[in-house]
């Protein structure tokens, strides 16, 4: 069984006030942290110092804390999510770093997602780009039995693998471009390979990519840092989907 | 559409593939130089004496300048997709593609432009010999004096391997632009990719070399 | 005051269509002209903020999050019923409607149970159309799995992730709407009062949780979807961002409050490995099918559990309950744990574990067939606590996870605030005492997609609303509090956190509104939770200020809310003599410990009034009746 160990940890902690105002990095000490703890939970004890003493704590997000809201997300030490593959902060154990390592916290740093406060930041542009054409254009009370179209079972499990994305942005934030490539490749995917999607794939792809572009995200110059800081692993080969997507419906004659 | 994220990289990818099979042909012809004056000036004549050759340049450098113009404005946007830099950035390592090749195309580009309009003053615009037979340019021997230089030697070798860099990244990117990499076989097509790039630079880098060490 | 619950006449099997049938309609042309705020984003809101929208209504939609995506419903893995009978193993609507009263211990409302079963098939079709990838056969058509020890398999899901996929289509339904511009969507918003006018629901203030801005909204009805209240007890397997801020404040306006003690405990949670704890992590029920639940049985054996031979272990599921053993309900297993451990042979660093043990199954099995039934989860424990299941036992220990209490609703969802509907976990629900697995989904979807459509237009259409502004009265008052509130808090500027605060009502609450219940401890809680309070308002520490981001201001007006539903929780638990489902009353049991309901004096749902600060709420009861399923005693021996 774990035995209950306890480590020191240097943080320093990007802090901003506000959009416009001015930034810099800020140290703290985080003493007698648990290796048990969270990630979330050793800046939850870092804050609690802070507010006890009447000081503003450290603004991060979070929600579930249990890897699967995509709310919580910033970088540790130049990696976004930090150090270990497919976890987001919120998963993240303390047993993953040494005692004595100095930290240092940024935010996702994007123009697509303006700053908020410290390691806050609005990640609005995501719902924009679903907005545009991430979904199946049908009214409730229409739909036809659910076992009426037959999905081979590779293509529900592959449209699930894309499906998985949590939103979280780490993909944006690794990125040398800050793309959303593969943010909105995912979607793009899941819904052209299934049946329900394919009516309105070509317009999907080309409105979603125009609103990806709109909101400030850059191209994708297919370096894969998106695919190795995804804590769902999301593939590069939604990328190259959605570029045959997109190659496809800008052939196709306008209707 | 074309400007959209997606096109731009479309497109430079297209062009850019366009670019690779002109480097291959160009190579091979090139290559000709190591069996002799007589071979390769007859090989050049017939492409130069050949009408269609305007039309083949023309559509090169259109080629030419739209991978630039494109790349060149990707760049500029993407930059501006990140207007505040990371204090401290690392590479994910993991299945990330990320090398130096990747973070450097801009540079490895650019280098290539200024190679390419030296080159061209070189040799499509340098001295004009005429070969033993009438009316043929004698490129082989501009090509001999050229490479006599160590400092064209050097200069060249230095600019093939940032186009081995630019080739090493870009191949495989293009593929991948374009969706062409089949399922499961990513792994295959990235290492093949980054051998094509090494055979490409590496061929090129031989002329030089072989002229000045072998041919004075 | 009659507690009209509204349930239509006629056979049950007919009531809706009957209903919807009687129902008024909002013409086409009209629906435009109606505003309806939906506070919450998750499968309850966002289902009812597509629908509503796609019929034309404009709809203004809230959530807390930075985005409607990561309502809470989110988090859920197991799946959702529904009574498609594609097994053809004997599913039928009616057996979902029995299976669901006699899940909740005969503590719902029949008429509101059948419907959703009722409903629940035409989920399933809704979900398959926005493109929801669930589970599927190799032939192609929609895989079933059996769920909580239900004898049919009626549950369809998508691999751990369920609700995430559910929510991402409702999500992206109405994101389509706000497209369309029928739908705005307010992220980063907190509903912090409603606004009632000439007895009517009609608008809520808000905090613009970015700017700090306070925000009126008017409209023709109310919809909140807000979600459970699990977080009272600190630590459960709710985001860390639920509340009861909501619910809380539109109770305090009028809406009754029903049957809040009825708290569900899941038995298969990741222990607490310290006191920085912030929130638990459910492993899926699922893992009860092939794991065999046991502690020691002597206390204070410490040795490995691997060196524990059979001899010395006790597999108390097994013992006591020969037919249902390791499958027993949540609720039963729950208590059984804590039994276990209050003797002393809870197992772990603190003691408060038990050992749920894969060794014989992956004997018999293979380590590769547990691998691909459970992988996902079996890495998840070991990313949590740094332990191989598959070498050594899981320990795991019951969470609060669910809240049948809510907000009380009649057949309509409307809660005695007329034009105020409640949707989701967030209303007194279908689930009655004890919520069955993979049932929680399944309500809030046929809530929003299938129900509010016609009650609402119903509500509206029969209804004389006046126009009104946000610069009505009613709003400067309401908002007047709202700031009134925020500007005490920050106040105060005293030496405690809300966090500590919370986590000792989290203490007193799981000690004594917990698993097992009495009189003396729910008297005690009530003693320590007044204190709690005024300790809270002397003594917390809410740093900085009102505008701007401030995510410890808006955590601590949470605290205060829960300091103050906490009392009517434990009240609710004490004036319920009886044990039902979730709610365990030590006096009330059968002499081999089993809960023992009193059906002659509490077959009715507990409908709460505020009547005013420092005030005891006033009871109102609903009688339930059972027409279809006669209430006998749940066994599992
Ligand atoms: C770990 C876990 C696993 C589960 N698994 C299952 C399962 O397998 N099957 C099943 O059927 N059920 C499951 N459940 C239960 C189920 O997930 C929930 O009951 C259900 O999702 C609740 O949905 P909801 O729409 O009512 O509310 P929620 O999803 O909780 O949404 C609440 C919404 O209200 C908003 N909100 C809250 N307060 C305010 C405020 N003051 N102002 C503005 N907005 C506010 C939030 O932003 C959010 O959008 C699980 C629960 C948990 C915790
Ligand atoms: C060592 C390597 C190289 C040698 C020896 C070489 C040689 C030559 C020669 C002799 C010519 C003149 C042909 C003519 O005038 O018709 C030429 C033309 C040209 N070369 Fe190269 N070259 C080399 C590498 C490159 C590289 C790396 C590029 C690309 C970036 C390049 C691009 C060109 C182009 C575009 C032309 C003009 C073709 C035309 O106008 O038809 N060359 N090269
Ligand atoms: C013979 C010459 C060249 C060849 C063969 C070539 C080839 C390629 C290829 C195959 C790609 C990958 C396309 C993709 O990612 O989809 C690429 C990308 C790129 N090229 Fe070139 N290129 C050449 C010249 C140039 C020049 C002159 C520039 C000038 C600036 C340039 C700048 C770039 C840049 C910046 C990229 C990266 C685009 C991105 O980030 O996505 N290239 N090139
Ligand atoms: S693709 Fe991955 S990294 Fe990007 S938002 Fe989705 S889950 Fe996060
Ligand atoms: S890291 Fe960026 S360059 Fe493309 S492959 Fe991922 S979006
Ligand atoms: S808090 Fe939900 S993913 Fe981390």
């Amino acid at each position: 069984m774990s035995a209950g160990k306890t480590i020191t940890v240097h943080l320093k902690v990007w802090r901003q006030p506000g959009p416009q105002a001015p930034g810099r990095f800020e140290q703290y000490t985080a003493q007698d942290i648990s290796t048990d703890m969270s990630f979330l939970e050793m800046l939850d004890v870092v804050n609690e110092r802070l507010i006890a003493r009447g000081e503003e704590p450290i603004a991060f997000d979070s929600d579930c804390r249990e890897g699967i809201c995509g709310t919580c997300g910033f970088m540790i030490n130049g990696l976004a999510h930090g150090p270990v593959r497919a976890t987001t902060v919120c998963q993240l154990h303390m047993r993953s770093f040494s005692d004595g390592e100095t930290l240092v916290l940024e935010p996702w740093r994007a123009k697509g997602f303006p700053l908020v406060r410290d390691l806050v930041v609005d990640r609005g542009a995501f719902d924009r780009i679903i907005q545009a054409g991430g979904y199946v254009s049908m009214n409730v009370g229409g739909a036809p039995d659910g076992n009426a179209i037959p999905i081979p079972r590779p293509i529900a499990e592959a449209a699930f693998e894309s499906a998985q994305c949590i939103g979280c942005g780490a993909c944006v934030a690794a990125c040398k471009n800050a793309s959303a490539a593969l943010f909105t490749s995912a979607k793009i995917t899941q819904l052209a390979i299934l049946p329900q999607g394919d009516v309105e794939r070509m317009s999907r792809v080309l409105h979603m990519i125009e609103r990806h572009d709109a909101e400030g995200f850059g191209s994708c110059s297919n370096e894969g840092e998106c695919e190795a800081v995804c804590p769902k692993e999301i593939s590069l080969t939604n990328i190259a989907k959605m570029n045959r997507e997109f190659m496809r419906a800008s052939l196709k004659p306008k209707a | 559409m074309s400007s959209s994220s997606v096109g731009t990289k479309v497109l430079i990818a297209f062009t850019g593939l366009a670019l690779f099979l002109f480097l291959i042909a160009h190579l091979a012809g090139n290559l000709l130089l190591l069996s002799g004056p007589e071979a390769f000036n007859a090989y050049s004549h017939k492409l130069i004496s050949n009408p269609l050759i305007y039309l083949a340049e023309a559509g090169l450098a259109a080629v030419f300048l739209l991978h630039i113009y494109k790349t060149v404005r990707n760049f500029g946007r993407n930059s501006a997709a990140r207007p505040t830099r990371y204090a401290v950035k690392k590479p994910a390592g993991h299945t990330s593609r990320k090398s130096l090749s990747s973070t450097t195309m801009i540079v490895s580009g650019t280098t290539i432009l200024v190679f390419l309009i030296l080159h061209l003053k070189t040799f499509k615009f340098g001295a004009y010999y005429d070969a033993a037979e009438p009316g043929v340019r004698d490129l082989y021997r501009l090509t001999l004096e050229v490479f006599h230089k160590p400092g064209y030697v050097i200069w060249y070798v230095v600019a093939m391997i940032l186009v081995g860099m630019h080739l090493r990244h870009g191949i495989t990117s293009a593929l991948q632009s374009l969706g062409a990499i089949p399922a499961g076989r990513t792994r295959a097509v990235l290492t093949a990719g980054a051998i094509a790039a090494a055979l490409i630079a590496g061929g090129f880098a031989l002329i030089p070399i072989w002229v000045y060490l072998f041919t004075q | 005051m009659i507690l009209d619950s509204k349930v239509p006449s006629g056979p049950l099997a007919e009531k809706w269509d009957r209903h919807r049938f009687d129902s008024k309609l909002v013409n086409p042309a009209n629906r435009r002209k109606h505003t309806v705020i939906i506070v919450g984003t998750g499968l309850a809101g966002a289902s009812a903020a597509s629908s509503l929208g796609e019929l034309g209504y404009q709809v203004l939609s809230f959530c807390i999050q930075d985005s409607p995506r990561r309502a809470h419903s989110i988090a859920a893995q197991g799946g959702i019923n529904a009574a498609k009978n594609y097994q053809n193993d004997g599913d039928s609507v009616y057996r979902l409607f029995y299976d669901t009263i006699k899940g909740g211990d005969y503590r719902a409302r029949e008429a509101n149970v059948y419907r959703l079963a009722q409903l629940s098939v035409n989920i399933i079709d809704q979900c398959v159309a926005q493109g929801v990838p669930f589970a599927r056969e190799y032939g192609g058509l929609l895989d079933n799995r059996s769920f909580g020890g239900a004898q049919v398999s009626r549950t369809f899901y998508a691999r751990g992730q369920t609700g995430q996929q559910l929510l991402l289509g409702a999500y992206q339904s109405m994101m389509r709407q706000v497209e369309r511009g029928t739908v705005k969507a307010f992220a980063n918003r907190e509903m912090l009062d409603i606004v009632v006018i000439d007895g009517r629901a009609r608008g809520i203030v808000c905090r613009n949780l970015l700017t700090g801005e306070i925000e009126r909204y008017a409209a023709d009805a109310v919809c909140l979807a807000t979600g459970g209240y699990g977080t009272a007890y600190y630590l459960s397997t709710n985001a860390v961002g639920s509340n009861v801020t909501a619910a809380w404040r539109a109770h305090k306006r009028g809406a009754f409050f029903a049957n809040p003690c009825f708290t569900q405990i899941h038995p298969t949670c990741i222990p607490v490995s310290g006191d920085h704890q912030s929130k638990l992590t459910l492993m899926s029920e699922s893992l009860r099918n092939d794991g065999r639940v046991w502690v020691p049985k002597n206390p204070g054996d410490k040795r490995h559990p691997n060196d524990i031979p059979d001899a010395d272990r006790d597999y108390y599921l097994e013992r006591r309950y020969p037919s249902f053993g390791n499958l027993v309900p949540r609720d039963v297993a729950s208590r059984n744990a804590k039994v276990v451990c209050d003797e002393g042979r809870g197992v772990g660093d603190s003691g408060l574990a038990v050992f749920l043990d894969f060794r014989d199954s992956i004997n018999r099995l293979g380590e590769q067939a547990i691998r691909s039934k459970y992988g996902n989860l079996f890495d998840m424990y070991q990313k949590i606590t740094d332990e191989n299941p598959y070498r050594e036992p899981m320990r795991i220990y019951p969470a609060i996870h669910y809240t049948m209490g809510g907000l009380w609703v009649d057949y309509n969802l409307m809660s005695t605030i007329p034009g105020l509907h409640v949707l989701g976990e967030a209303n007194f629900s279908d689930h009655g005492a004890n919520r069955l697995g993979a049932s929680a989904l399944m309500q809030g979807l046929a809530d929003g997609y299938f129900v509010i459509p016609y009650t609402l237009a119903h509500y509206i259409a029969g209804t004389p609303l006046a126009t009104v502004t946000t610069e009505h009265d009613a709003f400067g008052e309401a908002e007047a509090g709202v700031r009134g509130r925020i500007d005490k808090l920050l106040g105060i500027r005293g030496g405690r956190t809300p966090r500590e605060l919370h986590r000792e009502l989290g203490r007193v609450l799981w000690d004594y509104v917990g698993m097992s219940r009495n009189d003396a401890g729910l008297s005690h809680a009530l003693e320590r939770i007044p204190q709690l309070r005024d300790e809270f308002w002397q003594n917390v520490s809410v740093p900085g200020d009102a505008n701007y981001l401030n995510k410890n201001l808006e955590y601590a007006g949470r605290v205060a809310d829960y300091l103050e539903f906490a009392e009517l929780l434990a009240l609710d638990a004490r004036h319920r003599t009886e044990s039902c489902g979730g709610h365990f009353r030590e006096e009330s049991q059968t002499p081999d410990g089993e809960a023992l309901r009193d059906d002659e004096h509490f077959t009715y749902a507990a409908a709460w009034e505020y009547t005013g600060d420092g005030k005891p709420a006033a009871l109102h009861k609903e009688h339930l009746t059972f027409e279809y399923v006669k209430p006998t005693q749940r066994s599992y021996k």
